[in-house]
C-alpha cells in the first residue's frame, strides 16, 4: 500500500472520505478471498463431528484410512472433483494435503478392491444437498457462498 | 479357485443388474400421494442400497515407436499400437466390515498376448474385518487378491497410477505373471499413529504363472510347449506413510515357487523355480516435487532347466542373482502437468553384471541380454481428472526386459536403442 498518496494538503478532504470507502472495499475484497472452508455432516451426525475431530485427523478420514464413526458407522466421505479451486483449498488449507496426495490413496483402494473411494460432487450446492441426504456423511462447505 | 472367482464374478455381475434396475425405476415419476408413505421408506432403501455399490474403470491405449528393438508389436523403425488395457471392477460394501469386489481386465501386450489380446479376472473377493479399534483394524481377503510388491505393483494396469507409461525395470512386463496377483488370500492391518500410518499386507497362495513371456524369460526358449504352474507361494508388504503420503517407506518380501506341466517327452518336463526376492521402497510427495527410489534383490533357483546344445538331453541348474533399481524425479510444472526423469538399472545376475560370463557359454547369447539400463524422460498431462496424455522418451542400453514374443531372434537384439511414446487414458 502506498500512503504517500495521501501525505499532500490538498487531499486531505478527499482522504477522510475516501479511506474509509477504501477500507471498506479491501475488507470486502479480504473476506471474500479468506472465507473459511468448513466441514459439514449429516444432521444427525453433529454430536459425533466434535467427537470425531478430538479422536482422530480430518485428514486421516478424507483418506479413507479412519473409516467409522464413534458410534461404528461408517462414514459417508463426499468431496468435489480434483480440479476443483474449493477442493483444492480444503485439501491444502483444512487437512494440510496436496489433493494429488489424496487421488494417489483412493486410486489405489480403488483399482486394487480394497477399499471405495469417496462419493465426488459437481458443485457446493450438490454437495449440501447430499450430505443432506446422506447419514454418515462428511464433506464441507465454501461458508463465503450462498447455498440456498 | 477357478469356480470360486467364477462364482463371485456372476454374483457381482447381478449385483451390477440389480444396480441398473435401481436406477432405472428412479426416474420413473413419483405416485400419488396416498402411497407417499411407503414409498418413501423404499426409496430410503434404494438409496442406501446404491451408496453401497461403486463401479469403476480405465482405460489405456498406447503409441510406441523404436529403434533396434521392439516394444509392443511391431515398432521397430515403425509404429505400433500393440498396447491396449480396459479394467471394470464393481465394489458391494454389504455391512460395516464385510465387503465383497471384482474387477475384470482386457489387455493387448504385443505378441505376447496376439492382436486380439487376452481377458481376465484380475481380482475377485470378500473382505472381511474381524476386529477394529480406534486406531486400525485386522481382516482377511479370500479369493483373487493383487500382490502389494513395491509401490506400483498392486495398480501396473491403471495408467493413471503411475508416472510413467512404461513402469521401472523392477516391474519389467515379461514378470508381470509371477507377480500380478494371488489366489487364496491376503492377512492386512491397518495401524494409524501419531508418527504415521502403517499398513501390513501378507498374501498367501498360488500365483497364474501360465503365461508364455515368463517361461520364455526363465528359459531363453519362446517356442516350448508347456506352461508353468505354481506351488504355495507368498508375499508380504510393509508399508509406512508419514502425512497421509508425504513420505512413503515399504519394504516388499516375495518367496514364489514355480512348477513345470508338460508332456511326457517335454524335454523341461523336471523344471522348476524358486524365487526370493525383497524390495525396498522410498517416496517423497511435496507439493511441486516427488522423489521416488526402490532397489530389489531377487535371488533365482532354476532347477532341472532343459541345454538344448551338445550333449543333448542334458539339464542343468542356474541360480542368478538379479538386481533392479531406479531414482525418479517428478515435478509438477502446473497442477495438470508433470515432468519425470528416471535413471533406471536392471541386471540379471549380479555375479555377471556385463553379461561377459554368459555369453561365453551355451547356449551363446550376446552379452547385453543380461542387464538394461534406461533414462526416461516423461511429461504427464492431466487434461481433466478423468483424461491424462503422456509422452516419454528412453535412451535405453541392453536388452534384458525386452519380450521375447516382440523380439523372436535373440542373437539380433540391439544394445543401444530408443523408445518414443505416446498413451491416452481415461478413468472414472
Amino acid at each position: 500500500m502506498n500512503f504517500s498518496l495521501f501525505s499532500s494538503h490538498s487531499t486531505h478532504k478527499k482522504q477522510r472520505i475516501f479511506c474509509p470507502f477504501l477500507c471498506t472495499c479491501l475488507f470486502i475484497l479480504n473476506s471474500h478471498s479468506i472465507y473459511a472452508l468448513e466441514v459439514i455432516t449429516h444432521p444427525d451426525n453433529t454430536a459425533q463431528l466434535e467427537q470425531l475431530k478430538q479422536q482422530h485427523n480430518l485428514a486421516s478420514v478424507f483418506a479413507m484410512r479412519t473409516l467409522y464413526w464413534p458410534n461404528g458407522e461408517r462414514i459417508r466421505v463426499i468431496v468435489l472433483p480434483d480440479n476443483n479451486t474449493i477442493h483444492q483449498r480444503f485439501v491444502k488449507e483444512n487437512l494440510h494435503l496436496f489433493p494429488h496426495q489424496l487421488r494417489r490413496t483412493w486410486n489405489r483402494l480403488t483399482y486394487t478392491g480394497t477399499g471405495q473411494a469417496p462419493n465426488t460432487v459437481d458443485s457446493i450446492a450438490e454437495m449440501q444437498e447430499l450430505v443432506n441426504q446422506t447419514k454418515n456423511s462428511i464433506g464441507y462447505i465454501d461458508k463465503g457462498e450462498s447455498h440456498e | 479357485m477357478n469356480k470360486f472367482t467364477f462364482t463371485s464374478f456372476t454374483f457381482l455381475c447381478c449385483l451390477l443388474f440389480s444396480v441398473n434396475s435401481v436406477i432405472a425405476a428412479e426416474n420413473i415419476p413419483a405416485p400419488a400421494s396416498s402411497l407417499e408413505n411407503d414409498d418413501f421408506k423404499w426409496a430410503d432403501y434404494k438409496k442406501q442400497w446404491m451408496d453401497d455399490i461403486q463401479i469403476h474403470g480405465f482405460l489405456s491405449q498406447g503409441l510406441f515407436s523404436t529403434s533396434g528393438n521392439n516394444v509392443y508389436g511391431k515398432s521397430k523403425d515403425s509404429v505400433s499400437a500393440g498396447s491396449t488395457e480396459i479394467g471394470l471392477n464393481i465394489s458391494y460394501q454389504a455391512l460395516n466390515n464385510l465387503s465383497f469386489a471384482v474387477q475384470g481386465l482386457y489387455r493387448r501386450a504385443g505378441e505376447s498376448t496376439g492382436p486380439e489380446g487376452t481377458v481376465s479376472l484380475d481380482f475377485a473377493f470378500i473382505d472381511y474385518t474381524f476386529f477394529r479399534h480406534q486406531a486400525g483394524r485386522f481382516g482377511i481377503r479370500a479369493g483373487r487378491v493383487k500382490n502389494p510388491w513395491g509401490l506400483y505393483n498392486e495398480t501396473r494396469d491403471v495408467a493413471a497410477t503411475h508416472p510413467t507409461i512404461f513402469l521401472p525395470l523392477a516391474y519389467y512386463e515379461r514378470s508381470r505373471a509371477l507377480f500380478v496377483s494371488m489366489d487364496g488370500g491376503q492377512f492386512y492391518s491397518d495401524y494409524n499413529t501419531n508418527i504415521g500410518n502403517f499398513t501390513f499386507k501378507f498374501n498367501l497362495g498360488l500365483t497364474n504363472p501360465a503365461d508364455k513371456e515368463l517361461l520364455a524369460a526363465i528359459t531363453y526358449n519362446p517356442s516350448i510347449q508347456g506352461n508353468l504352474t505354481s506351488d504355495l507361494s507368498l508375499v508380504a508388504n510393509l508399508n509406512y506413510e508419514i502425512d497421509n503420503g508425504k513420505y512413503i517407506f515399504a519394504l516388499s518380501y516375495a518367496n514364489l515357487n514355480l512348477g513345470y506341466d508338460g508332456q511326457t517327452l517335454d524335454p523341461y518336463k523336471d523344471l522348476n523355480a524358486k524365487i526370493d526376492s525383497f524390495m525396498l521402497s522410498a517416496q517423497y510427495n511435496g507439493e511441486r516435487l516427488s522423489l521416488t527410489a526402490e532397489y530389489a534383490l531377487q535371488w533365482n533357483k532354476f532347477n532341472q532347466l532343459y541345454n538344448p546344445f551338445p550333449p543333448p538331453g542334458n539339464t542343468f541348474d542356474a541360480s542368478p542373482v538379479s538386481e533392479h533399481w531406479y531414482v525418479q524425479a517428478g515435478y509438477r510444472i502446473l497442477n495438470t502437468l508433470q515432468a519425470t526423469l528416471r535413471y533406471d538399472s536392471s541386471v540379471q545376475d549380479i555375479n555377471d553384471r556385463k553379461g561377459i560370463n554368459s555369453s561365453q557359454n551355451p547356449p551363446f547369447l550376446p552379452a547385453h541380454i543380461m542387464f538394461t539400463q534406461d533414462i526416461v524422460f516423461g511429461m504427464r498431462w492431466d487434461i481433466t481428472p478423468a483424461w491424462m496424455l503422456r509422452a516419454e522418451y528412453h535412451r535405453v542400453h541392453g536388452s534384458s526386459t525386452v519380450s521375447a514374443f516382440d523380439n523372436p531372434n535373440l542373437i539380433q537384439q540391439a544394445e543401444h536403442w530408443n523408445i518414443y511414446a505416446l498413451q491416452l487414458a481415461y478413468q472414472f
